[in-house]
């Protein structure tokens, strides 16, 4: 990547807001801008002290702070002892406030460290000595990656250059090992790429046996391995977000947002909810069944297959994969060839002690998909375009293997006029722009009422103007970058069609339709006839429609094949109310965007073109689950009132019964016992003597 | 997950040196056993790749550890393979020197050339055992041969546990300080673990580090925790205790052993070593080609309980042997392939000892005696000679000391009052806990430990399978 996407680009300065930023041209090992213990006073620390021990020579050696380094300090602080790290910090804290001539003065005395004796403070000044020039010197001279390349340049100064030249044998294998940029967590890694008929046998037949063993495995034991996932993807984030970036390009908060804390959610919603929602439940018993008592047992329903989009690869990844193991299901998983995101979720789940039949990842394209669901998995979990939801559908329906289906969207935004206008100004703006737009969840459609319309618009597009795009390290930049050439192209189509048909663009002029870095683009004067109003765009493209009143909002809003989610925005909540249930959608926020998504304890699913089925929350365990009913009945020699010979006595009891159980007074429970207990006593006589 | 049901035979705690070396034997003799180790397992396409991500991974404390005095520095690797992974792999006898003052202090009569041949005789066996061949010396060794010449001092040839290092196709040994990327060092993960692993009868769980161990009605109970937090409880048979000289005690005074082992954690020997840089007007580049070529093997050195080494280190290492800061310091490193190294190590007397605070941290206090001091000062001056000697232009002691053959703090012998361990390498009182690594010397032997502690190991298990089965 060129230096100048780590710079914000502001979408403002349009002439010149253009970048070119062809897809491919991510580096490979980008340097995360944050530390897990430094903040950026400590790592202002650490770059004064780095000038002081290392300030370079104005020629061939860099100075400290020009250098990344300083942000490779993790590599070092994850394996200290706590109290030395917790230390450490502390006074990397203090130097960022210490004046440069301080700490020259502190170096320079702790270099004198054997002319104090230890009683007057000898042995700090010697481990001062040996910790502070023992960092700076570590992440000086130890090659680290760098964005000008500096590491390299400095051992070239030095002239270092010891080598290992491995022959191709010795190299065997080691593509079987997942390299991570700071060469932290390695893996092996046996997933199949575009299997054939044979290996996806094999990998059915490894699913089926590890579901076997999964169903002997309680909740609560399955739910140890979900604790330490946790804990890993918490102690792995910022490689993950590196994994993340490199495929999607998103900007790194959107990825921390919508991948790592949504993700950490759902776990910690597994960990507190899934033993109470799967246990053994207790069901009511009527009276006609007086004497025996009812169960649902929550049960492994077999093989799950998942099939994710590339939008979200790893919310998608590991949400649906640990709540199919959860309920004791073996997993397969696709990725979206897109976003493969290769090796890292086996990475994490071996790490966190997972079988590795527990969760199989297969990449491939859609034929692969296709032959996975041929091997007849008992759930296919699939998200992504309603087009091939259908195709699966359609498939599936040959083996009546059950879907889910959650599909896309063209989620509408009602705005009243009483609603707080700069907040909902900002909530329009992140819910139709977040991750680029290409969320099945994002506003597609902003309906504002009339008399808020201009000022709306102005406040709105003012807002998109000051967004920043780019793929960042550092969290610093608003909007990411397109994932894939066919969705540009689709925005691009949709742009030039509301464009030919008399749309008008208020923002976002400037880009070539081209590009990836495709900037907030808004819309007005959009009719029906455009493909804009009607077919989900999954970008960052927004068309703004006035409305009159509440009725034709709601006519508005569901004028559309699509029904997955909604928001409303009013002071009035019982108009809010009213209208959210007006909306055919699954989903609908009020006074707020895409947050049902934000509670995991909600379902999520669609209506309409939006899919079938519903997950996340109790509903998406038990969805995941087959849900056994069991009835119990003691051991005993009664024959039952339904059972064999009927004869007409025992139909007219039995009619008597009814009549008593289900009538509404008092005589007629009466009556049900004392034909209910007649009929238990001929039905016992029946059943001994059999028909005369 | 491993489950704390399991039952083994024989709990290793420590996967350096000594614990493959007890574990083959005894998987071999149809034992199950169970390894624990609280570094990462890697090989040789996973060996870090950068200094900073060697000294932090395969080191505990990230890389150093101070002792209470902040005057040495402690390398204790924290790895699957320990001291294997990261050494130079050189591999000595010890002498008559070494084992008759083991065995004055110890009182243990199996310390002779006699009795010892034939472990040692086993272990070079099982390694490929090599001398760096003459064409392939760099230009460190160069000057170190020339030094010892020149001041009439001997030398000799180093043994390495190295297999084919075909430095022919341009490979540096400095690199594999980090792991042999192309297996040729004898480390044990390619030796005696994967001689365990093709038993059958091996466990090995990496990323675990024991707290704490008891023993009860013959049972021992090993606590500790994995890298995440969790906590497990194993339970076995019976106990080898193969952490080295401040794991084994840490974990033992942790346990509340020294309770009735007063000598637990005291009697702990470093070897400590200075290195010295020789600046040359010539380029020296003992980066390249293989790492060490040479040692002393001077008899006065010897009797001067000292001896010096043809070494050298990375670019990092090197940075922090180097006085001062900035443009000054920066102007030495650009000499970095100038530079000749000799390093003295010296067989120090005064003993440190290993203590714990309340919350379990550990403290290793060690200084030099005015001998050592003196020895070291020896060590020190001779090597000043020899680059003198040998024309370089300036010469820079390095900044501090380093320690990093550890040994002792178990020391073994037949008086439980001033021993940890006893003959039959159980620790005194109980008869199922062991250990044969190099926590159990009783005084530094002045030469590189690790043959050594792989014999003791093969001993040790061959005691363990005649009592245990």
């Amino acid at each position: 990547m060129e230096p100048s996407t780590d710079t914000p680009i502001p979408a403002k300065k349009s002439s010149q807001a253009e970048v070119a930023m062809p897809a491919t041209d991510f580096q490979p090992a980008p340097i995360p801008k944050v530390s897990r213990y430094l903040s950026s006073t400590a790592l202002r620390g650490l770059n004064r002290l780095g000038d002081v021990v290392c300030p370079g020579d104005n020629k061939d050696l860099p100075l400290f702070s020009t250098t990344d380094f300083a942000f490779h300090a993790d590599r070092m602080l994850s394996y200290m002892y706590a109290h030395d790290r917790d230390g450490l910090v502390m006074l990397l804290t203090l130097l960022a406030w210490t004046p440069k001539w301080k700490i020259r003065a502190l170096l320079w005395l702790s270099e004198r460290h054997q002319k104090v004796p230890d009683y007057l403070g000898g042995i700090i000044l010697r481990t001062l000595y040996v910790g502070l020039r023992g960092m700076i010197f570590t992440l000086y001279y130890s090659k680290l990656e760098d964005r000008n390349n500096q590491g390299e340049k400095i051992h070239k100064v030095i002239k270092w250059d010891a080598t290992i030249n491995p022959r191709p044998e010795d190299l065997e294998g080691a593509s079987m090992y997942l390299g991570t940029q700071s060469g932290n967590q390695r893996t092996q890694s046996a997933s199949l790429e575009n299997p054939s008929a044979p290996q996806i046998q094999e990998v059915f037949s490894k699913a089926r046996e590890a579901n076997a063993s999964l169903r002997r495995m309680s909740v609560a034991e399955r739910l140890h391995y979900i604790a330490p996932l946790k804990e890993i993807i918490l102690r792995r984030q910022e490689e993950i977000l590196d994994v993340i970036q490199r495929e999607t390009k998103k900007s790194r908060s959107d990825a921390l947002m919508g991948e790592i804390f949504a993700v950490l959610d759902h776990l910690q919603f597994l960990l507190g909810e899934a033993q109470k929602t799967l246990k053994d439940q207790k069901i009511k018993t009527p009276l006609a069944l007086m004497g025996k008592s009812s169960q649902v047992f929550y049960e492994p329903m077999g093989v799950v297959l998942v099939i994710s989009p590339w939008n979200y690869p790893f919310y998608q990844a590991i949400v649906p994969i640990t709540t199919s193991f959860v309920t004791g299901n073996a997993t397969i998983y696709k990725p979206s060839e897109f976003t493969p995101l290769r090796g890292l979720v086996e990475s994490l789940l071996q790490e966190a002690g997972w079988g590795s039949d527990w969760a199989q990842v297969v990449y491939g394209e859609g034929e692969t998909g296709k032959q996975l669901i041929d091997a007849r998995p008992n759930k296919i979990f699939f998200t992504g375009s309603v087009a091939t939801g259908k195709k699966i559908m359609a498939q599936a329906a040959q083996d009546l293997i059950p879907v889910e289906l959650e599909l896309g969207g063209k989620d509408p935004m009602i705005v009243f006029e009483d609603a707080n206008l700069d907040r909902a100004v900002a909530g329009a703006l992140w819910g139709a722009m977040t991750n680029t737009g290409q969320s099945c969840t994002s506003v597609e459609r902003l309906y504002l009422q009339e008399n808020i319309y201009e000022t709306f618009k102005e406040k709105l597009v003012a807002k998109a103007l000051a967004l920043t795009q780019g793929v960042d390290q550092d969290g610093n930049t608003d909007m990411g970058l397109m994932t894939t050439p066919a969705q540009i192209a689709l925005i691009a189509r949709h742009l030039e069609d509301a464009l030919a048909k008399g749309a008008t663009l208020l923002c976002g002029k400037q880009w070539d339709r081209q590009s990836a870095a495709i900037p907030p683009l808004i819309l007005e004067n959009v009719t029906s006839e455009m493909l804009v109003y009607s077919e989900e765009s999954f970008g960052p493209i927004l068309p703004l429609f006035k409305f009159r009143d509440e009725m034709e909002a709601i006519m508005e809003a569901n004028n559309s094949p699509y029904g997955l989610s909604a928001s409303v925005w009013s002071a009035d909540k019982v108009r809010a109310v009213r209208v959210a249930r007006a909306i055919v959608t699954g989903n609908v926020s009020i006074n707020n965007v895409m947050l049902t998504e934000g509670n995991h304890h909600l379902p999520f699913g669609g209506t309409k073109n939006s899919g079938i089925g519903r997950y996340k929350g109790v509903f998406g365990l038990q969805n995941f689950s087959n849900i056994k009913s069991v009835l119990i009945d003691g051991n005993s020699s009664k024959i039952e009132a339904n059972w064999y010979p009927f004869t007409r006595e025992k139909y007219q009891l039995f009619s008597k019964m009814t009549a008593g159980l289900f009538s509404t007074s008092p005589k007629g429970l009466v009556s049900f016992a004392v034909n209910g207990l007649k009929l238990e006593g001929l039905s016992g006589k029946l059943g001994k003597q059999g028909r005369k | 997950m491993p489950s704390s049901q399991q039952n083994y035979d024989m709990i290793i705690i420590g996967a350096g040196c000594s614990g493959p070396n007890v574990a083959r034997q005894l998987c071999q003799q149809g034992m199950k056993v169970l390894m624990l180790e609280a570094g990462e397992n890697l090989n040789r396409h996973t060996y870090p790749t950068k200094e900073i991500d060697a000294n932090s991974r395969l080191y505990w404390g990230g890389g150093i550890e101070l002792n209470t005095n902040a005057a040495l520095g402690i390398l204790r690797p924290k790895v699957v393979g320990g001291g294997t992974i990261v050494n130079q792999a050189l591999v000595d006898r010890f002498d008559d020197l070494a084992l008759d003052s083991w065995r004055e202090t110890s009182g243990v009569s199996f310390f002779n050339q006699k009795e010892m041949a034939p472990w040692y005789d086993e272990v070079e066996e099982s390694l490929t055992i090599q001398e760096i061949p003459e064409k392939y010396r760099n230009g460190n060794a160069q000057i170190f041969a020339q030094g010892f010449k020149a001041c009439n001092h001997e030398l000799a040839p180093l043994k390495r546990a190295q297999k084919d290092c075909r430095f022919e196709e341009g490979n540096d040994c400095i690199e594999c300080l980090a792991g042999c990327r192309i297996d040729s060092k004898q480390s044990t993960p390619l030796t005696a673990i994967k001689a365990a692993q093709a038993t059958g009868n091996f466990t090995l769980v990496s990323n675990f580090e024991v707290e704490t161990v008891q023993s009860k009605s013959g049972v021992v109970y090993v606590d500790g925790r994995n890298n995440l937090g969790q906590v497990f409880r194993y339970r076995a048979q019976a106990l080898t205790l193969a952490a080295g000289a401040i794991g084994n005690s840490k974990i033992l005074l942790r346990s509340g052993f020294k309770e009735h082992l007063p000598a637990l954690g005291e009697n702990f020997y470093c070897h400590p070593q200075s290195m010295v840089l020789g600046l040359y007007e010539q380029e020296i580049n003992a980066h390249k080609g293989p790492l060490q070529s040479f040692k002393s093997n001077d008899a006065t050195f010897r009797a001067n309980s000292f001896k010096l080494e043809n070494v050298f280190a990375p670019p990092v290492a090197i940075s922090m042997l180097v006085p001062g800061l900035g443009k000054a310091h920066a102007d030495v490193m650009k000499k970095i392939t100038h530079m000749a190294c000799i390093e003295v190590a010296i067989r120090d007397t005064q003993p440190g000892r290993i203590t714990i605070n309340k919350k379990g941290r550990h403290f290793i206090h060690k200084t030099l005696n005015e001998q050592d001091q003196n020895t070291q000062d020896k060590g020190l001056r001779t090597i000043h000679k020899m680059f003198e000697a040998t024309g370089a232009k300036k010469i820079i002691n390095g900044d501090f000391a380093i320690g990093l053959h550890l040994m002792g703090g178990l020391n073994m012998g037949i008086d439980p009052r001033r021993s940890v361990v006893g003959p039959d390498f159980r620790v005194h009182g109980y008869s199922n806990i062991y250990s044969a690594d190099s926590s159990i010397f009783p005084n530094a032997p002045g030469i590189n430990p690790s043959l050594t502690i792989m014999a003791l190991s093969r001993k040790a298990a061959h005691e363990m399978t005649r009592s245990l089965s």
